[in-house]
């Protein structure tokens, strides 16, 4: 069941990573339609035309939690432009979310994962998991464990597919 | 157990009592009553709570003898599932109820479990082919095809019965995996991830399902045991055993598998690295005395200071009101309020304590 995930700890991340995104050659690209914490329904397929960052993610993995703040600075970066980001929390109560919530604030939507169906549509048996999606609707990168995403290459990698 | 539906037998009780039933004894076996008070912290609307009983089989090392509860909850119910030993308590609350509790006193009996690999038993039943297939199936977490298949062919190769290849896996196990303090609970126990990754750090929950996926992927009929340790080591093992009544946090599981001519043999490759981590003075060589001593005792012994739950997988926890994934065992007490089901390891909505007789207070 992978609502009971392994989170990669640090060190794992750092060993397995050349901090790099992967290209993704897993196939094609699941379905996602959940509801937010506010309980609107969003649909991975009414985002075509944006570049869509998904993390998979809960409050108690430690390098999810450590790499949030650089998800929303590489948000920020990208203000304005077509690039949306939706973490996908995997089956916690909403109320341990809006706790953490109110200590880290994020501007982006938090995605409830309820029964674990969209984390293993995609896959992500280790947390944390993050796909970037292009604006034809296709994983392009995806990324297992803590990264700083606020790093300028891997800016450089995301803009790219950003439509003109 | 003969296998049915899941949850086909459900006894549905008022909150009360089913009554001790008498059961003989031998003096090497002891009696343990445990307690379990569960409170919902902050009620809204409709509150549930599943509470693990006791292992129902009746078996030569545990005995069941009855369980007994309280508190105000509207409904309660014993439910079982005829399949994997379960037994658990639901209680349900109606909305508006403000200080939603129960509490579960169950009594039962255990015996220490120790086999003679050099006295096989021609007489031990054998297993159904019923039975040989289920218990070499693949769970949601345990699957026994690709990466699993692969480490167990190699780590099997070359041993001729179900006893040598079981402590060829044992022994890597033990040799391979570490006891990661940092592992949340007992460890979920998945162990394609961890073979994949070469992440082999965990706990019990992740340890023994190794050597249950490992042993069923090497056709070795195997079952993870999920339970609760009760009272200190008789062997002086400290990490393997209770030190205080209240064992709230004290669940542990551990692993069976199947031998013709033994019937069910007992292991524990965790407890083995449990020692190793945790036996003061802490971080001990696999070549400490203590260590070795418990290397070899734990294939085929258990020390009973431990209550037998279940040895279940993959459950869905019956009258459930949320969506929730399944769990892949069964070993802590579940709650759901203000349609949230809340987090059976953190539990910041409900609290519950689990107190048990073998240590005095």
């Amino acid at each position: 069941m992978r609502g009971f995930l392994l989170a990669l700890t640090a060190a794992w991340a750092c060993a397995a990573g050349a901090q790099e995104l992967k290209p993704w050659t897993g196939g094609a690209t699941p379905a996602l339609v959940l509801q937010d914490l506010e309980g609107r329904s969003h649909s991975l397929e009414s985002y075509r035309g944006k570049v869509v960052l998904i993390n998979f993610w809960a409050t108690w993995c430690e390098p999810c939690r450590e790499e949030m703040p650089s998800i929303d600075r590489l948000r920020k970066s990208l203000d304005g432009r077509p690039f949306v980001v939706l973490a996908v929390n995997l089956a916690e109560p909403p109320s341990r979310i809006r706790g953490y919530l109110q200590k880290v604030p994020l501007g982006f939507s938090v995605l409830l994962d309820r029964d674990t169906a969209v984390a293993k549509a995609f896959k992500a048996r280790i947390l944390p998991a993050t796909f970037i999606v292009g604006p034809d609707g296709k994983i392009r990168y995806s990324y297992v464990g803590e990264l700083d995403w606020s790093q300028e290459k891997v800016h450089r990698t995301i803009a790219a597919l950003l439509p003109p | 157990m003969s296998r049915r539906a899941f949850l086909k037998l459900s006894a549905a009780a008022a909150a009360g009592a089913l009554p001790w039933r008498s059961v003989s004894a031998t003096p090497d076996w002891h009696t343990y009553d445990v307690a379990t008070k569960v409170t919902i912290l902050k009620p809204q609307g409709a509150s549930r709570a599943w509470i693990p009983l006791p292992l129902l089989d009746d078996t030569d090392w545990h005995r069941a003898i009855g369980n007994t509860w309280s508190g105000n909850a509207a409904k309660v119910q014993v439910h079982t599932d005829g399949k994997y030993g379960v037994s658990m308590l639901f209680a349900e609350w109606k909305e508006g109820e403000q200080a939603p509790v129960v509490e579960v006193t169950s009594r039962f009996m255990t015996r220490d479990r120790m086999v003679d690999f050099s006295r096989p038993n021609a007489n031990v039943p054998r297993l159904s082919a019923a039975d040989y297939a289920f218990y070499t199936s693949a769970t949601e977490l345990i699957p026994t095809d690709g990466i699993v298949r692969e480490t167990a062919r190699d780590i099997v190769k070359g041993q001729r019965t179900d006893v040598d290849k079981a402590r060829a896996i044992y022994e890597w196990i033990v040799e391979n995996t570490f006891r990661d303090p940092k592992t949340r609970g007992c460890g979920w126990g998945d162990i394609k991830t961890m073979l994949e990754t070469k992440n082999f750090g965990g706990k019990c929950g992740d340890l023994n399902a190794m050597f249950v996926g490992l042993s069923r992927a090497s056709g070795i009929p195997a079952r993870d045991v999920y339970g609760l340790r009760v009272a200190p080591s008789i062997h002086g093992y400290r990490s393997l055993g209770v030190g205080a009544p209240v064992i709230t946090k004290a669940q542990h599981c551990r692993a069976e598998f199947y031998a013709q001519g033994f019937g069910w043999v007992p292991v524990d490759p965790a407890d083995v690295r449990k020692v190793v981590l945790e036996e003061p003075p802490g971080n001990l060589p696999v070549e400490d005395a203590k260590v070795e001593a418990a290397r070899k005792r734990l294939f085929g012994g258990w020390e009973m200071n431990w209550l037998a739950y279940n040895m279940a997988h993959d459950v869905v926890l019956p009258g459930a009101g949320v969506k929730a994934p399944k769990l892949p065992y069964l070993m802590y007490i579940n709650g759901e309020t203000g349609g949230e089901r809340l987090d059976q390891l953190e539990p910041d909505a409900f609290r519950y304590e689990i107190r048990t007789s073998g240590v005095k207070a």
